[in-house]
Order: C-alpha cells, then sequence, then structure tokens
C-alpha cells in the first residue's frame, strides 16, 4: 500500500474543499444571494420533475420496497458477487483492479495511460474520479485530462468542484456560465443563450473525441451475472469516452455491483425518476467487452478500478451498511432544506447534501467531518424520497453518537469516533439526564425556573440573532394540574 | 515502470474481500426477503405503441410511419430538407438493400457511404464528414419510448452516436412492453454483447440552468422510421 | 414514510394519559390544560402523571444516547396503566412511539408502550373519531406540520382533517407547506445561520398566506417560527391546534358570540 495520501491541490480555486471549514463555508454561501437563488431555482423544478413522474404512489412504494432489497441482497453477497464479477469481466475481456485508497486508484490509472502511451485523455461524467481527485492527480504528472460531461467541463474551466452529483454546474447560471466561456474559450462570441452555449462546448468536445486515445467513466451498475458496465447518461459523453478512444477505463465504487442482470430495470426505472423526473436517459449504454475481432469500433481494452476508499468500514456495521444502498440519483439534495440554502460547495466534500453526510465520514474520518452529521435538523425529507429507502436521518443519529463517544477510537471503532467529544457538553447532557430521571429534583428547577424567569437572559446567544427568545410561563403545567383537581 | 500496480491491485483485491467477507460470513440466502415487482395493469398494443410514439415525441424525436415501399422516399427527402447529401448505412445490414435501391433508383445525388473502416484510423471522417447515418435497431420498449439497439460488424456503435443526424429503422413487431420482459424473453443474460444500447431521443442536456439543449455531444436529431406500425401516427 | 402510519386504533377509552412535553411544562402549559379540558369534554378522563419530565429526544439527537436511555426508561415508569398516552407535541410523539423501539430496544415491554402513544390530533381523528362543532366566527388559518409528525406519525393529514371540520374556518396552504423551518432541537443552535436562513423562509411562507393565525400541534417548531415572527415584529403568531379547537368549539368563548 502507497504510504502517502495525495492530497490535492487546488489553491487556485474559490473553493477550498474542506469539510473542516464548513462553517465558514456555510457563511460565505448563505450571503451570496446569486447562488441561493440559483440553487431554489434548481431544486424546485428538480423536485417538480420528480413528483410528476410517479404518478402512482403505490408503483413508487414497491418499486422503492424492490429495490431496497435488490441492493441489500447485493450486499449481503457483495464480497461474492465482486469475484463473480471479476471472473465474468475477465471471460468477457475486461480486466479488473482493486484500489483501497483513492492513491491506489489514480496510480492504476495513470500506469493504464501510460502503457497505452495515452495523450489525449477524455473523461465522462463519474463521481467516483471527482472522490479520487483523479484529475489533480494526473495533471501532477503532466497529463491532459478533460472533462466532457457539460456540467462538468463547466466546472472545470472554473477550476471548480461539481455543486452537485447529477448537475455538476447547478451553482452557476447562464450568464456565469457566458462569463466562464468568455474568460477561457479563445473567440467566444459572448451570448447567454443556452443552445449557443452548449454549441460551443459540443464543437470544442466533439474535437477532443475525436483525438482522444484513452476515455475514462464511471459506472452506474455493474451486473455480476453477466460482466456488464451500465452508464446512464443524457449527452452522449460516456458512449464518447467508451466507444471511441482505443483504451477505456471504468472507476467505481465497490459498492456499484448488482446480482443479476434481472436487477437492472427496476433500479434505472427508479434512478431515472428520482434525479431528473424523466422515465428514462437518453442513454443506456451496457458494456460487457472490448471491441471483437471485425467489429469496427469501441475500445481495444477496457478495465474497471473498483475502488474501496472507506466503503468497507460502512460495510462492517449493519446499520451504517445502509449507505451502501445509495445508487446516487441526487434526490436527497434535492430535497434538503440544507442543501437548498447552502449549496453544494459549503459541504467540502466531493459527496454533499445527505449523502454527502453519511457517505464521507467514512471516507474522510469523522472529525475532519465533525459539523456535517450535526447539520441538520432530521426534518426526514431525504428519507422519504431516496429511492432505495436508506433511513438517512437515523444513519445521521447514528454518526451524532459515534462522534461524541466516549472512546479513542480503538479496533472496531469508525474512523474518528469520539472525537468531537467535548467534556463540558458531555457533562451537560449527564446533568440534564439526571435532572430529567428524578421528578422530584425537575419540578424543583422548573418552578425555580419560572419564578424567577425574570432573570432568565433575553439573549440566548445565537437563537436571538432572529427571533425572540421564548418567555417562561408563570407556572409550570404540572403545578396548574394539580391547582386545577383542587 | 517500476511501480507494480499488479501486485498492488492483487493485495487490495484480498484486503478488501476479506474485510467484506468477515462480515456476511455464514449469511443464510435462503432467508432474504422476497422481493415483489409493482404489476402494472395490462395495457393493448395500440396503446402501447402510441405511448412510445408519444415518449420519443416528448423527447423531441422526429417519429414518422413507413413501409418497405416508403422507406427511401421518406428518407431522402428528410435528408434534402437538411441539405444533407452523405448518408452513413452499414452494408450487409438488415435493411441495406433496401436503402442501397433506394438511393440508387431516386436519381437524387446522395452518396452513400458504407462503415466499412476502422474507427482508429477514421475518426476525422466519422467527426467531421458524416452528417447523417441510418441504422436499424433489435428491439423496442413501450413504457419509456426507448429504441434498443445491438451495434454489430456491419453497424457499429458509434454510427448512432457521432453523425448529427440519426435515422433509425424500427419494426412496431418487436414492441416490448419494458425493459424488464425484453430481457427475460430475449434471454440477454445468455447471450450480452459487446455493447447494448437503449437510445430514447436525441443527445441532451440540461446543464445549464436546467435548460434544455439538443445535441449535446451526440445527434441533434433523431428520425424513428416506424415499420409496421398498428395505428395511423402521421399526424 | 407510508408504512408508519398504518397502525391498529383501539376504540374510545375511558381513560388517557396526557404527556405534556417539557416544553409546553415551563413554556406553553396553556396548550396542556386546553388539551386536557377538550379530552374531557369528549367525556375522557385524564391522568396527568406528576413524575414526567421529556421524553429524551434533545440528548437523543445530539448522540448522547445513554443519557436519553436513562431518561425514557423514568418517563415510562410513569405510565404504568394499560390505557393511551396522548401526546400533545408531534416531534415527542414520533420520539416515543419510534425511537424508543431502537433506543429501549432490550426492554421486553417497549413495543407494548410505544403501541400506546398517540400524537394529540391523531388520537382525535383515528381514536376517538371526533365531529367538531365550529361555534367560532369566519376566519382564514394556516397549518405547520413538524416534519417528525409529519413523515412519523402522519400528523398534516390528522391536522387537516380536523381544522376542515371547522366550517366557518378556511385552511390556506401556505407555499412550501412540507418544509421544515429550521427547528431541528440543538440544530437551531449549533446551525444557527443555516436554520435562521430556513426559519426566515417559513415566516414568509406564512406571512405570503395574509392570515392573522397559523396553527401548528408541535411546540419546538412553533417556538422557533413565532420567536422569528416575533423579531420580526408581525403580526402574525402560531397556536397550538389543542387551544384552537378548545376555543372553536366553545360556546362560552367570547369572541364565538354572534355566530
Ligand atoms: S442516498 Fe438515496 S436519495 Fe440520496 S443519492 Fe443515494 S439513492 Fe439517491
Amino acid at each position: 500500500m502507497s504510504v502517502n495520501q495525495y492530497t490535492p491541490d487546488r489553491t487556485e480555486s474559490k473553493y477550498t474543499k474542506s469539510a473542516s471549514t464548513f462553517r465558514q463555508n456555510v457563511q460565505r454561501d448563505l450571503a451570496n444571494e446569486e447562488l441561493r437563488s440559483n440553487f431554489a431555482g434548481a431544486m424546485d423544478y428538480l423536485m417538480d420533475k420528480r413528483k410528476a413522474s410517479f404518478p402512482s404512489n403505490d408503483e413508487l412504494e414497491t418499486l422503492r420496497d424492490q429495490c431496497k432489497l435488490i441492493k441489500q441482497r447485493a450486499l449481503v453477497k457483495l464480497p461474492h458477487l465482486l469475484e463473480q464479477l471479476e471472473t465474468k469481466l475477465n471471460e468477457n475481456g475486461i480486466k479488473v483492479h482493486w484500489a483501497e485508497t483513492i492513491n491506489d486508484a489514480n496510480e492504476i490509472i495513470a500506469q493504464l495511460i501510460e502503457s497505452k502511451g495515452g495523450k489525449n485523455i477524455v473523461k465522462g461524467k463519474s463521481m467516483v474520479s471527482e472522490e479520487t481527485a483523479l484529475n489533480d492527480f494526473l495533471q501532477a504528472r503532466d497529463m491532459e485530462i478533460l472533462e466532457s460531461d457539460m456540467g462538468e467541463y463547466i466546472v472545470q474551466l472554473a477550476n471548480e468542484h461539481p455543486s452537485h452529483i447529477i448537475m455538476p454546474a447547478i451553482h452557476q447560471n447562464k450568464k456565469q456560465v457566458a462569463d466562464i466561456f468568455a474568460e477561457h474559450i479563445d473567440d467566444f462570441e459572448y451570448t447567454t443563450d443556452v443552445d449557443t452555449l452548449i454549441g460551443e462546448g459540443r464543437r470544442i468536445l466533439r474535437d477532443k473525441f475525436s483525438k482522444a486515445d484513452v476515455g475514462i467513466t464511471g459506472v452506474n451498475f455493474a451486473v455480476a451475472e453477466t460482466g456488464t458496465l451500465c452508464l446512464v447518461e443524457n449527452e452522449g459523453n460516456g458512449q464518447m469516452s467508451s466507444a471511441v478512444p482505443d483504451m477505456h477505463i471504468a472507476i467505481t465504487g465497490i459498492e456499484k455491483v448488482v446480482e443479476y442482470l434481472d436487477d437492472i430495470p427496476p433500479l434505472l426505472s427508479l434512478l431515472t425518476r428520482s434525479a431528473t423526473g424523466q422515465a428514462i436517459t437518453t442513454y443506456f449504454n451496457m458494456i460487457s467487452k472490448p471491441r471483437q475481432p471485425g467489429e469496427k469500433d469501441g475500445p481495444e481494452e477496457v478495465h474497471l478500478v473498483l475502488l474501496d476508499n472507506g466503503r468497507s468500514q460502512a460495510f462492517a456495521d449493519e446499520e451504517l451498511r445502509q449507505t451502501l444502498q445509495c445508487i446516487r440519483c441526487g434526490a436527497c439534495m434535492n430535497h434538503c432544506p440544507v442543501y437548498t440554502r447552502v449549496g453544494g460547495h459549503a459541504y467540502g466534500t466531493v459527496y454533499p447534501g445527505p449523502i454527502g453526510k453519511i457517505i464521507s465520514p467514512h471516507q474522510l474520518g469523522l472529525e475532519s467531518t465533525k459539523d456535517l452529521p450535526t447539520a441538520s435538523s432530521l426534518c426526514g425529507a431525504c428519507g422519504e424520497v431516496c429511492p432505495v429507502k436508506i433511513p438517512i436521518p437515523n444513519i445521521l443519529l447514528r454518526l451524532r453518537k459515534e462522534s461524541v463517544k466516549d472512546t479513542k477510537g480503538g479496533e472496531g471503532e469508525l474512523k474518528g469516533a469520539g472525537s468531537n467529544r467535548k467534556a463540558t457538553e458531555a457533562a451537560i447532557w449527564k446533568a440534564w439526564s439526571l435532572l430529567h430521571r428524578v421528578p422530584a429534583m425537575y419540578k424543583v428547577s422548573m418552578w425555580f425556573a419560572t419564578r424567577f424567569r425574570g432573570l432568565m437572559p433575553s439573549k440566548l446567544g445565537a437563537w436571538t440573532s432572529v427571533r425572540t427568545a421564548p418567555k417562561l410561563a408563570p407556572k409550570t403545567l404540572h403545578e396548574r394540574v394539580k391547582a386545577r383537581r383542587k | 515502470m517500476s511501480y507494480k500496480f499488479t501486485q498492488q491491485s492483487n493485495s487490495a483485491r484480498s484486503v478488501i474481500l476479506q474485510k467484506l467477507k468477515k462480515q456476511v460470513e455464514g449469511a443464510d440466502y435462503d432467508k432474504l426477503p422476497a422481493e415483489t415487482g409493482f404489476t402494472y395493469p395490462e395495457i393493448s398494443f395500440e396503446d402501447q405503441f402510441t405511448h412510445f410514439v408519444q415518449l420519443l415525441r416528448n423527447n423531441q424525436a422526429k417519429v414518422i410511419s413507413t413501409s418497405e415501399t416508403e422507406l427511401m422516399d421518406q428518407v431522402i427527402s428528410e435528408l434534402k430538407a437538411r441539405d444533407i447529401s452523405s448518408l452513413l448505412y452499414g452494408a450487409d445490414s438488415p435493411y441495406s438493400q433496401l436503402i442501397e435501391q433506394g438511393i440508387n433508383q431516386s436519381g437524387e445525388q446522395v452518396e452513400l457511404q458504407d462503415y466499412d473502416y476502422q474507427l482508429t484510423d477514421n475518426k476525422d471522417k466519422l467527426f467531421n464528414h458524416t452528417p447523417a447515418s441510418i441504422t436499424s435497431s433489435n428491439w423496442a420498449i413501450a413504457e419509456t419510448g426507448t429504441i434498443v439497439r445491438w451495434p454489430s460488424q456491419n453497424e457499429p456503435r458509434t454510427m448512432s452516436l457521432v453523425p448529427p443526424v440519426h435515422m433509425i429503422i424500427v419494426d412496431a413487431n418487436k414492441l416490448y412492453c419494458n425493459f424488464s420482459s425484453l430481457v427475460k424473453d430475449q434471454n440477454w443474460k445468455d447471450n450480452m454483447p459487446t455493447n447494448a444500447l437503449l437510445i430514447s431521443g436525441p443527445s441532451k442536456t440540461a446543464d445549464i440552468q436546467q435548460t434544455l439543449a439538443f445535441g449535446a455531444h451526440g445527434p441533434k436529431e433523431l428520425i424513428v422510421f416506424v415499420m409496421n406500425s398498428p395505428t395511423d401516427i402521421n399526424l | 414514510m407510508t408504512e408508519l402510519n398504518v397502525r391498529f386504533y383501539p376504540s374510545q377509552p375511558k381513560q388517557v394519559y396526557l404527556f405534556g412535553t417539557c416544553l409546553a411544562d415551563v413554556l406553553f402549559p396553556d396548550s396542556g390544560i386546553d388539551a386536557i379540558e377538550f379530552l374531557e369534554r369528549q367525556g375522557i378522563e385524564v391522568i396527568y402523571p406528576d413524575g414526567q419530565t421529556c421524553c429524551g429526544q434533545p440528548a437523543y439527537n445530539s448522540g448522547y444516547q445513554d443519557e436519553a436511555k436513562q431518561v425514557a426508561l423514568k418517563q415510562i415508569e410513569q405510565f404504568p396503566l394499560d390505557i393511551p398516552i396522548v401526546v400533545i407535541s408531534g416531534s415527542c410523539g414520533g420520539m416515543m412511539r419510534h425511537h424508543y423501539l431502537s433506543l429501549l430496544k432490550e426492554e421486553p415491554q417497549i413495543q407494548g408502550f410505544c403501541d400506546r402513544i398517540f400524537e394529540f390530533t391523531e388520537f382525535l381523528v383515528h381514536v376517538l373519531k371526533i365531529e367538531l362543532k365550529d361555534q367560532g366566527p369566519k376566519e382564514q388559518v394556516a397549518l405547520h406540520t413538524s416534519c417528525a409528525a409529519r413523515r412519523e406519525m402522519g400528523v398534516h393529514l390528522t391536522g387537516r382533517k380536523l381544522i376542515e371540520q371547522l366550517d366557518n374556518v378556511e385552511l390556506i396552504v401556505h407555499n412550501k407547506e412540507s418544509e421544515c423551518c429550521g427547528f431541528g432541537g440543538t440544530f437551531a443552535v449549533k446551525h444557527d445561520d443555516i436554520s435562521a436562513a430556513m426559519v426566515a423562509d417559513k415566516t414568509a411562507n406564512l406571512l405570503d398566506t395574509g392570515v392573522k393565525q397559523f396553527i401548528s400541534a408541535d411546540w419546538g417548531c412553533m417556538m422557533n417560527i413565532n420567536g422569528s415572527l416575533e423579531y420580526q415584529n408581525k403580526p402574525l403568531a402560531g397556536k397550538h391546534i389543542a387551544s384552537y379547537l378548545l376555543e372553536r368549539t366553545s360556546e362560552s368563548n367570547p369572541s364565538n358570540k354572534g355566530n
């Protein structure tokens, strides 16, 4: 295993990519009105589209149950299915590589590219490659890699990170995109017309596709039974990246494997409808083999990189394992009142929103993600829409518990468990607990509280910056019930 | 290179698998809960077909009812309407004879290009000198308005991806109600091709301010010719 | 989470317990008294165990589950009779009905206890099958349902049903009705700026309806929304549904005269 974890350096970027500055990020982004209106508009749009695509609640709930069980079955059999996938892919002529860390994954990809003498690398949309910060890694080795999903391309031009897992440039409006194009593309004739902007992107990217020798993509589902890699997309960049260059490298997390081909149709249906409200995306691309003798296109070599990066930690606990059911539809963020307001960059993690809050601690540790599990009102909107029924609020509660646990984070503990336990806070909850389980003590203190309510501060720190302080009643309910009985 | 990623990968493999196996060792697969799919109401073939056409049109595909006798006239008129004088097709593909005859008999100046080359050495040709293509399809799916293609040696996958205008011929008799029934009925699991493609419209994106734009990377236009159409769709 | 709403409802009992919640105890006791009075008018004897304190949710949501557990166990002791326990705040109801199951999963009797928990509006609609006789003047109100109550207890439906029974009251649904008000217990303090942005939008949406009053069955949300409205000097305020129903159905209420 390589010793040094590669740390991406994007000092040039506006957005520091760190969850440990969550609070500052939130302040910065809440104050940005244009950003907030971009997100609010986009989330409303996506929520409406999703809703319209599920006219029958009965169908929706049956599908959710079914897909939850499909994913749970795949997880119970995960090691076995990964082996089966590997065997099948090998039979089909696709090579499989395993990586425990992001650094290992990047190293594998860099070596593969070098083995091919790759010069022009194009990448279709892949969040796992964001997770590994592949672009930075390859650029540090003087390899040029171009994002080809329109949203990712915009984000790359602006030297930013995706702010949403499905729509990477959702934080920019068309005027901002036009500004980015004007800054980075020679001879760009300024316009905010979306068709023209996309046309411009098309022109540049098609030229790159026609010259690319290596294509990199993610994977939405990997089918163990047949050794098939499935890609879901609207634009065609995934196909361009997987069909035109002579080498195709797919990278994905170990949790993406499903058992049967028959598992795919219900998952696909829920994925696209939950994500963008589409019955299906424009393209669904199923890749099972490299170019065969007699075939005229497609890659000569296909590789799959399977990444762990903390997933096996989530796997080790039955409750937290449910996190791995995720099919990355983005519905939880679209419906999250926190995400809608702070946007995707504030989280400082690759995966933002509710799914980011529950997966990032396994990747980065609870210490550097300490503000994420608490940054939720536990309203439950995420769990309600999640197509595979991940009980996100319960998992957040669990992570809160792990985070403040009295432990030094030993064997079998989550990375960073107990790192946010503060002696004062723990003492307060101990005292609180004592007070609330000894009725006599509780009543006496409530009696005092209400009697001396004039002494209660009218400023309660954060609470009263936008609200008045609640006023204690002259007499408690306990007392009034008693008085009433007399 | 000194870095031995294969070795590295092998050791990662055993570490990962070991960690996972430790957790689920002895799991009783027979005890897994039953999975029930939703039972969709039966709908008539005509309704399925109408739905199929409707969805494709919603996704900005042009859908035209055709027959062996009408096909090439329609194809040529679509080409002429776009000022296109060259068409990529696949020799020895299901409709190739029809296409060849049609072009020859029409007297129109349409150059028929065969995909008779390796893409690796002909990318410029395919990307920059191929304005339109025509392919067959294998099946179609009513529920999602989808056309299914198993690209072949004669009709490679980039035919339906790179040219700005893609024409595709669909046989209504090969329409399935949904993806699930197609996969089962055609026993895909035992004969997956190199590549299987589901196509449900022209290439599109909503990545800029949720505004839909067509022709992101692939075809800007998808023209669907339907053989054996059970209902009159040429409205 | 639709499956959570499917439950068995007993027939009308003679006696119930009332769980007043800690917030109502020291901040809003009127609503507790009003709930008791309202239930008594339906011919039900209400027992308010003196030893009750708090459901344990604040510690539970902060990750201090052992501390929450000890408090929860103490509550269970206070309700020994096998009669329904009516809770006048939706999120506390959700805590006791659903989260106790996992928090106290080792307790043998826990399922039985949780099955006895009913949120106030749920109890009125499903157990009492109540028919309200509106005595009040014509007015419009909005309804805000706490998220926990909505998703764990289906309270948005029962709250709506009750308001709809009031002939002279028109329910105005505010924009983004189902969206969280930003309370979330310690969330409001730990992440005060996000919470502030949420309550700003919630109050704006409520104010947009033009109603003079909004109704809720959850004191957490109401403390948050009312505090924000008062801070903004707005004439709108929220009222607990128990107080509102009591007021609307009392002939003796002065504001109901002349109807
Ligand atoms: S957690 Fe659920 S809702 Fe969120 S991205 Fe994953 S599958 Fe979608």
